[in-house]
């Protein structure tokens, strides 16, 4: 096939990666910081060390070369699925290797000593994030192979966990203290984001429909939710604590149930108001998006309002539908840490206490869960969308 | 026998259809035709109320359509639209047993009926049954729209423009094909469109409408022939008009003794069709042949000349 020279000029590196220049050059950002910080408990300012020196010579060489070779298969044009088993090998590599700087790093009998991942570490583990996701995107997972890759990853972390190559790291030496307060948290975490999303769909979903129906409601409808999504959560919680407190005082068994003008109570009504909007508003929008046709053909072949609405237009809507879903998961389990503030629980109660001490590690032992759940939440709903609409255009 | 008596649909001080008084014989395909805004769907759309008249009313078999439940009344009667209306969600064999399912036929009933269905509308269903409407071609999925709507054995039809968004030569196939399962069926059949060439084509009657009025109802031939007012003539279109009236007729009923030269002509073809045959090979006349090959005699150019013009 012979190019026309016009159509080649422009391309300045033919043989070079676009987007692999980016990550070639945060790897070396990465590789020339500090590896790793040495503290002598876990507030002292620490002592930065790059990778030649935290890590054992023989572990050092193979940290350089993988650095390199993913550096080299990022730049080059390199085929997809080499791209996806250089970031995975990548990960493997430098994950293991924090583990063993910890190791070498931590002088025998100092329990208050801590090593923690440093400004490189984080550095080169973006590099390998943008990598890995690109590839994935070039390659063009069908969502079942999605969902498996989510698996295998979560397993392989669990395993990475459980093996113990990071029990000197300085985060998990933090959870390995209040390891029973942390699986409580999460469970509160959970229970807040997924609570209040099971609640917006209870309350969206019909409440969509109504107003998909009655038009004259819509507008005022869509507004007031609008209007709450624009209160600040803070402000939200300051402004639930009047109402709530007085049910609480004033309504039989709802201080058994938990409810109180602080708690989990208003968190989880915060997080259920926000979620409302996204919820009714893309039901609306799913609903209106049947084709007038299809909705034309129901009629005439004599469906009930009811038939037409469970059979037709709420199978078509529900890629939209989950969209919303989506949506809402992720946004209420990032939102979910700020519960903490007012004593709700969750992943929060870390990150303000580490804010409070000024700990960074206990900091990223509420961050770093939180950002793997709405992560996975991301991917999971992201094919389940992909599965509803199935092939149909 | 579907008896519409003055009919009218006004929305608001906009009537769309003005006192229409119709009889659609039973087993008949009645083609309602019009320009856009004629109101011809709107008329169609009051036999099962998709729209509810203003005034007037429909009887259908002597049943007053207005107080019957309206789904069932709708279950009744089968509904095919121009751009075929199939539930994308859906594979062709749900979309096709959709109104038996709302009837509540038993399993083995709707899966027989599918089946019988889709080998009528010649769709292998070991191939189509699941498939999804996006993985049909056109003239498919109109089949399938067509197939949906007769599943539950309507005694009514109602066509809206089916064949509308068809190609040509599928919606030629798509005509002779629909014109074959109401001979065989039976079915009574209100089919509405804007072209004149496919009302004279599948119509036994033929009702025109324009401004919400009915102009006109009669056979084709005697609205070629006597168009009731201008406005049905230059529908028609004067130019046409000697060849819409050979397109009524077959070959068949013309062929007279004697021999021809070169290629037959088939005996079920139309006289228009035989006419462009003539001239273009620039012969007189042409044998006629069954389709097994038996020559039954000849059709000539003089004879096909003297058919296509006005009775005197």
């Amino acid at each position: 096939m012979a190019a026309s020279p016009a159509r080649t000029a422009p391309i300045a590196n033919p043989g070079l990666d676009k987007l692999g220049v980016v990550v070639a050059a945060l790897l070396a950002v990465g590789a020339a910081s500090p590896f790793a910080v040495f503290r002598a408990n876990r507030i002292v300012a620490g002592e930065a060390k790059p990778f030649f020196e935290a890590l054992p010579p023989s572990a050092a060489v193979l940290m350089a070369l993988v650095v390199l070779a993913a550096a080299g298969v990022a730049l080059l044009k390199t085929p997809a699925r080499v791209r996806l088993a250089a970031a995975i090998i990548f990960f493997v590599v430098v994950a293991g290797l924090i583990g063993v700087a910890a190791d070498r790093l931590t002088p025998p009998d100092a329990p208050y000593a801590r090593v923690a991942p440093a400004a490189g570490f984080w550095t080169l583990a973006f590099a390998g994030s943008i990598l890995f996701a690109d590839s994935v995107v070039r390659l063009k997972l069908g969502p079942a192979t999605r969902l498996l890759a989510l698996a295998l990853g979560a397993a392989a972390f669990a395993l990475a966990l459980w093996s113990g190559v990071w029990s000197e790291v300085s985060i998990l030496k933090e959870y390995a203290t209040r390891a029973d307060v942390f699986w409580r948290e999460a469970g509160a975490h959970l229970v807040l984001a997924v609570g209040s999303l099971a609640a917006a769909m209870a309350v969206g979903l019909p409440l969509g429909v109504l107003i998909a129906r009655k038009a004259g409601w819509r507008a005022p409808v869509l507004n007031t939710l609008n209007a709450i999504q624009t209160i600040p959560s803070i402000a939200l919680f300051g402004i639930l604590i009047g109402p709530l407190g007085w049910i609480s005082s004033h309504v039989p068994g709802a201080a058994a149930l938990g409810v109180h003008g602080i708690g989990a109570a208003p968190a989880m009504l915060a997080l259920f108001l926000y979620s409302l909007l996204p919820m009714a508003a893309n039901t609306v929008v799913g609903l209106a998006q049947a084709p007038r046709d299809v909705v034309d053909a129901a009629d005439g072949m004599g469906m009930t309002s009811r038939q037409r609405l469970f059979s037709v237009e709420l199978p078509l809507a529900l890629p939209v539908i989950l969209t919303a879903v989506r949506i809402v998961l992720v946004q209420n389990i990032g939102m979910a840490t700020i519960a903490a503030l007012i004593g709700g629980g969750g992943f929060g109660v870390f990150v303000f206490a580490g804010l409070g001490q000024t700990a960074p590690d206990l900091i990223l032992l509420g961050a770093l869960p939180t950002v793997f759940l709405a992560f996975a939440a991301a991917i999971v709903l992201d094919a389940a969308v992909e599965l509803a609409t199935g092939a149909r255009p | 026998m579907i008896a519409i008596e003055e009919l009218t649909k006004a929305y608001g001080s906009d009537v769309a259809v003005d006192d229409v008084s119709m009889v659609v014989e039973a087993g008949a395909l009645t083609v309602i035709v019009g320009a856009s805004g004629a109101g011809k769907s709107t008329l169609m759309r009051m036999v099962n109320r998709l729209v509810e008249p203003t005034s007037g009313r429909v009887l259908i078999e002597g049943e007053d359509a207005a107080l019957l439940p309206v789904h069932e009344l709708r279950r009744r009667i089968g509904y095919v639209i121009q751009n075929h209306g199939l539930f994308p969600h859906r594979t062709v064999a749900q979309n096709i047993a959709t109104v038996p399912t709302l009837l509540g036929w038993d399993r083995q009933r709707i899966a027989a009926r599918v089946e019988e269905l889709l080998h009528l509308f010649q769709l292998d269903p070991a191939t189509f049954a699941r498939r999804h409407p996006y993985e049909l071609s056109g003239g498919q999925q109109q089949r399938v729209g067509v197939a949906r709507a007769l599943a539950a054995e309507p005694r009514l039809l109602l066509m809206d423009e089916p064949f509308g968004a068809l190609d040509p030569l599928v919606r030629g196939k798509a005509q002779e094909d629909l014109k074959a399962i109401q001979r065989q069926l039976g079915t009574t059949i209100i089919f509405v469109t804007h072209d004149m060439e496919e009302a004279i084509r599948l119509g036994d009657r033929i009702a025109v409408m324009d401004g919400g009025r009915l102009l006109q109802y009669a056979p084709p031939a005697e609205i070629l022939v006597h168009p009731a007012t201008p406005f049905v003539g230059a529908l028609i279109g004067v130019g046409d008009r000697p060849f819409r009236l050979l397109s009524l007729e077959t070959v068949a009923e013309e062929v007279e003794p004697g021999e021809a030269e070169g290629a037959a002509v088939a005996a079920d073809a139309d006289l228009r069709n035989v006419l462009a045959e003539l001239l273009w090979s620039r012969r007189d006349a042409a044998p006629v042949a069954e389709h097994d090959g038996r020559v039954i005699g000849r059709v000539t150019l003089a004879r096909l000349i003297e058919r296509a013009g006005a009775p005197t």
